[in-house]
């Protein structure tokens, strides 16, 4: 039984809860606090804690799931649950020891919230160098880091912060640290008024504070080890399945408005009308099924740092991002001003075309490709994953 | 080594700075990403006359100095 469908009552309450505020949190540019404590009240942010360590059992899919069911609703909730869940696994398959034995548990609540600190002024998103340094001394890391987006930094209760190990003698020595709110001294530099995503509220902070030098996940210095089997397929899957559900969701308003209320407004036997509704569900069918093969691939590969793994998760986001995107602009074509362009529209196509313009940004997709152009060239054969 | 191999592997190596380029020196660490991987490869395959079979095009390979040494050593054996 997937885990999504064994925890449908704490999933119904937080979509309850995000589908009342996601009209204004969107405009305020607000972090939806009412859906962050709906999933700290369900538990459901354990949902990838093994249940030994009292969280939900789940796996990829299960997050899959969840993510899904929350973008129909709203793209902002989602994408602020699945980037929790990567944090979530990063600790889960990566830290040991006292640390775990100290931390797994918390999570296995579910009412931690974890938010990324990955990126940097002057690197943007890359995540596997750094220039922020931590000190190392008697037992304890001091941290002082400057990052120009935090989601949900504002709200979270703990972070896993990117900096550099302290006896780093290159900049991509990069440690991933745990530090908990009360350890930090939180300061907000600056706003958040983006086109789309408003409601993720991913504010620049700079978190100062010193912490125990074993709340350090994986080795010191190592983090890329963290990266291409947990953190990077995490990323790339929680991501996709974020936009795939805000483009299935609005999808389905639409189809609902069309055989409805409004009715009168579309033939069905517009010829155009059904090109159109064919080629939007076509994109979205293309994105399941890669997103599918993915976390299918990514469950049974013996590395993931394999190349033929490695381009099939990048192309994930690639392609996501594209087609979703693609997806969201042919609805709003196929709808027409009123329903796609207006913000008073009951099918919020407008918001979701604006959330859904982050996706090839969000991580750049020209980034990837770049990388995914150098690792084609390593594999004449093309082994497709 | 080859002496001369770390002044090849240099220009690919953006953290390399001046210190000498030991075997046992993370690529990783010295800055080698999967852009530059490609590029260096090109260069080992013109300069020594080897072709890497795509199966040793690995993280393991390039992993440090000395195991993509290794690696061009143990083709150029094959071709003599």
């Amino acid at each position: 039984m997937s885990t999504a469908t064994g925890h449908e009552k704490a999933l119904d309450e937080v979509l309850s809860a995000t589908a009342l505020h996601a009209e204004h949190t969107d405009a305020a540019a607000e972090f939806p606090t009412a859906a962050l404590d709906a999933m700290r009240a369900t538990g459901i942010l354990g949902l990838l804690v093994p249940t030994q360590h009292g969280g939900g059992g789940g796996g990829l899919g299960d997050l899959v799931d969840m993510t899904l069911r929350l973008a129909r609703v709203d793209m902002s909730v989602a994408l602020i649950f699945a980037m929790h869940c990567q944090q979530v696994m990063a600790v889960v398959r990566h830290a040991d020891g006292p640390l775990a034995e100290r931390l797994l548990p918390a999570l296995g609540k579910g009412n931690v919230y974890l938010a990324s600190v990955t990126t940097e002024r002057r690197k943007g998103g890359s995540l596997l160098s750094s220039e922020s340094t931590a000190r190392q001394d008697t037992g304890t890391l001091s941290i002082d880091r400057d990052a120009p987006i935090v989601t949900g930094g504002q709200h979270a209760d703990a972070f896993l912060i990117t900096t550099l190990a302290p006896e780093a003698t290159s900049p991509s020595q990069v440690s991933l640290v745990y530090a908990r709110r009360d350890q930090l001294t939180i300061e907000i530099r600056g706003g958040w008024q983006p086109l789309g995503m408003r409601a993720t509220q991913s504010v620049p902070m700079r978190l100062t504070g010193r912490v125990p030098a074993d709340q350090v996940i994986g080795a010191p210095g190592r983090f890329h080890e963290i990266v291409a089997p947990t953190f990077g397929p995490l990323a790339h899957i929680g991501w996709s399945a974020a936009w795939l559900g805000a483009a299935t969701g609005a999808l389905s308003r639409i189809l609902h408005h069309i055989r409805d209320t409004g009715r009168s407004q579309f033939d069905p036997s517009s010829e155009l009308l059904l090109t159109r509704l064919a080629r939007i569900r076509g994109r979205l069918d293309l994105v399941n099924a890669l997103l599918r093969h993915t976390v299918a691939a990514v469950q049974s590969a013996p590395d993931t740092a394999e190349t033929s793994t490695q381009l099939l998760i990048n192309n994930l986001k690639v392609q996501a991002a594209e087609q979703c995107f693609g997806a969201a602009d042919e609805m709003v074509e196929l709808v027409g001003l009123r329903h796609g362009y207006l913000r008073s529209s009951s099918l919020y196509l407008e918001r979701v075309f604006r959330d859904l313009r982050s996706a090839s940004l969000n991580y750049a997709n020209d980034r990837l490709l770049l990388v995914n152009g150098a690792l084609a060239l390593r594999d004449r054969q093309v082994n497709l994953a | 080594m080859d002496a001369a191999f770390p002044d090849l592997l240099k220009p690919f190596l953006k953290y390399a700075g001046t210190q000498p380029i030991t075997s046992e020196a993370s690529l990783h660490e010295l800055g080698l990403d999967s852009m530059r991987a490609i590029e260096l490869l090109f260069a080992i395959e013109d300069t020594y006359g080897v072709s890497m079979p795509d199966e040793l095009l690995t993280d393991r390979t390039f992993a440090t100095a000395g195991s993509l040494w290794d690696t061009i050593e143990s083709l150029r054996g094959r071709t003599a």
